[in-house]
């Protein structure tokens, strides 16, 4: 039972866990980035135990380093020294936390002893290959359509975030 | 797969799709390379006639047998069709609105990518509608949302607007995790994620720790696409986004992207959970979709309850239409929850008549604050005295969100009592609230009602109408009351060219 991808796997898991348990009660900004991390960080180790090594590269590259880098841009660039300060009332506190063990409560009772055939497959084999493949072919018009939502990301961060020119020039004048 | 397999594929059942995606890229190119001077307005009607043209290419499709490209990532069925029809009208209806937008603080530099970014909206609306595979629902889910988060904050200047992005935003990532998790357990269970291919599997499960992962997946699945529909238990994002948002962000939201959240919500409850038997106490196991019924039924009528009773308190116009619109996803809600025969009729029929009717009002509600900056309800009195012809337009789409006879939303309603009733065991309980409901609806319509023709006018100032605003309340109104007296027409179409929708997992 005790083997050694059941210990890596529970190590991984728990840094994951703990890592969004902090980030969502530390209280300064660049600090829950750090948590955040060590989350994308230990999702990207549980991609390499189920052998899926190009997305745990991806994970590392995207999250743990893109990601990761714009919100510190976007902190360093705003109010960086903010700090969030709790205004819940303590019922709300005990219904949340009331739902979120019941919610617990309810998938483990699924998840609990579940049995799933396995199938023998070959998806670990040049799984970089098969993603290319099954990417460009069979889900092409799915890919195609990301780009038109990245696009349209792009072109709403751009709206959102320009200074108007009307402000630019009261700001000249000024 | 070479190239030639690739191209042996109908491509031409996407004209539509095509159409809007190419007209949305121009359109962004063209803004870009305009110079500043000219009025964006052009780009606007641009859009509505690529809008057009996607409408006339669907029509010539509609006999086209069902079609699917690459493995039912993209598929034109007959519910296909059929909804993206509402879409795109409603669609082109709202950029109408659109070009007329004014709002106090103006909003010359963005008018552009406000016109495009409806069309993207649109184009991912139309994905969701007709794909049989969970990532093309989903992307298409998430092009319209993420369009929507930006058109929703588009007055920068506004702190409502603003407010109500953020909201949205927030809101809007919660519910697609909710749902994205739901899908998650589905894809795990099944091992694919193309909805013909799970619903074939699913028909075989036995084991009931699977079903119950399944119904879970349900639930989530569920709730997370609430969201979409602004129906309990994720409804309060939508009076704080709807009265923050741009107006005709709002007639958007309320109608096109409600009816995309309900075409997703038949697609995925009927392919994946309708298939799953469920051994009850019974002898015959049942599908896990009626097992789920008294669920449904429960946010049926929760929904309901909610959106009139609180609608009742609103002296905010657009807060008013949000929770009527909350009301209205209840009402849908009920034709979903009782599953009779003529469940696709009703859900159909009904998202018809509120296109118009809502749109109608939205357009005239546009016309009304835009030109006194106020919402409050008292901004409506006189309006007889004022715009005699508007006050009546808008008295039509008041009798019919409110369900008056001779108007659509009276025989949209009837077809929901109908199938309720006609189930065996019927839903009493679910069709009392809805007829309760719908008296305290008069309440708050009628209170708009009598505030424009039996209060005096403010200010006696004429309106001024404008051609995007007088061609929307004209088609509304007349389709309204076509509708109203005649439903067979829409009815008949309906059944003659849709099958019935039979194709729909083939």
């Amino acid at each position: 039972m005790l083997t050694g991808e059941f210990i890596a796997f529970m190590a991984l898991a728990l840094v994951a866990i703990i890592g969004g348990v902090l980030l969502i009660n530390l209280t300064k900004v660049i600090h829950m980035v750090v948590a955040l991390v060590f989350t994308f960080v230990s999702i990207a180790g549980i991609f390499v135990i189920l052998s899926a090594e190009f997305i745990a590269a991806v994970q590392i590259l995207i999250y743990s380093g893109a990601i990761t880098i714009i919100m510190l841009f976007g902190i360093m660039l705003t109010r960086h020294d903010d700090t969030s300060e709790p205004i819940t009332g303590k019922w709300r506190k005990l219904f949340l936390l009331l739902g979120v063990l019941g919610f617990g409560v309810a998938v483990y009772i699924g998840i609990y002893n579940l049995d799933i055939p396995q199938a023998a497959n070959t998806l670990h084999v040049d799984n970089t290959e098969q993603i290319g493949i099954s990417l460009y072919s069979h889900f092409i018009i799915p890919f195609e359509l990301t780009s038109v939502l990245l696009l349209v990301a792009l072109i709403g961060a751009i709206v959102l975030a320009k200074k108007d020119e009307d402000d630019e020039k009261e700001a000249e004048k000024e | 797969m070479d190239l030639e397999t690739l191209l042996s594929y109908e491509w031409g059942t996407m004209a539509p799709e095509f159409i809007i995606l190419g007209v949305a890229t121009a359109l962004s190119l063209l803004d870009l390379f305009m110079p500043k001077k000219v009025d964006r307005r052009i780009l606007g009607w641009l859009g509505f006639t690529g809008i057009l043209a996607a409408i006339v290419a669907l029509v010539s499709l509609i006999g086209h047998d069902t079609t699917s490209i690459l493995f039912d990532t993209f598929r034109l069925d007959g519910f296909a069709k059929a909804f993206k029809l509402i879409l795109l009208a409603g669609a082109a209806l709202v950029l109408l609105l659109a070009i007329d937008y004014e709002p106090k603080e103006g909003m010359k530099e963005y008018r552009g990518e406000f016109f495009y970014l409806f069309l993207t909206a649109l184009l991912g609306a139309m994905m969701m509608s007709s794909s049989g595979d969970l990532i093309t629902l989903f992307i298409g889910l998430e092009l319209l949302s993420l369009s929507s988060y930006i058109l929703a904050g588009m007055r920068k200047k506004n702190l409502q607007s603003n407010e109500s992005a953020m909201k949205y935003v927030i809101n809007g990532g919660i519910s697609t995790a909710i749902t994205l998790f739901g899908m998650s357990y589905v894809y795990g269970l099944t091992g694919t994620t193309n909805l013909k291919e799970m619903s074939l599997i699913l028909g075989n499960i036995a084991d009931p720790q699977h079903v119950y992962i399944l119904g879970l997946a349900f639930f989530l699945i569920f709730i997370g696409l609430s969201f979409k529909i602004a129906s309990a238990p994720f409804h309060m994002w939508a009076p704080d986004v709807y009265e923050g948002a741009p107006t005709p962000v709002t007639a958007f939201l309320s109608v096109v992207s409600k009816t995309a959240g309900f075409v997703i919500l038949l697609r995925l409850l009927l392919a994946i959970f309708a298939s799953v038997p469920v051994q009850g106490d019974g002898a015959e196991p049942l599908p896990l979709l009626l097992r789920m019924q008294d669920y449904l039924a429960f946010l049926a009528g929760a929904t309901m309850i909610i959106g009139n009773v609180i609608a009742l308190r609103q002296r905010n116009v657009k807060r008013l239409f949000a929770y009527s619109s909350i009301a209205h996803a209840g009402y849908i809600l009920v034709a979903l929850t009782t599953m009779s025969y003529f469940m696709f009729d009703a859900i159909w029929f009904y998202l018809l008549a509120y296109l118009f009717m809502n749109l109608g009002a939205f357009a005239i509600l546009q016309l009304i604050t835009s030109k006194t900056g106020s919402e409050d309800i008292g901004q409506f009195a006189g309006l007889y005295q004022r715009a005699p012809v508007l006050a009546v337009g808008m008295g039509i789409f008041i009798l019919s969100l409110a369900g008056i006879p001779g108007t659509a939303g009276f025989i949209g309603k009837l077809n929901i009592f109908m199938g309720a009733l006609i189930r065996e065991p019927a839903h009493f309980v679910l069709v009392g609230i809805m007829i309760v409901m719908t008296v305290v609806s008069y309440v708050y319509y009628f209170g708009l009602f009598t505030q424009m023709f039996f209060r005096p006018a403010a200010d006696d100032s004429k309106l001024k109408l404008s051609p995007g605003i007088t061609t929307v309340v004209v088609i509304c109104a007349a389709a309204t009351v076509l509708f109203g007296i005649m439903p067979n027409l829409a009815l008949d179409f309906f059944h003659q060219n849709f099958n019935g929708f039979s194709d729909f997992l083939q």
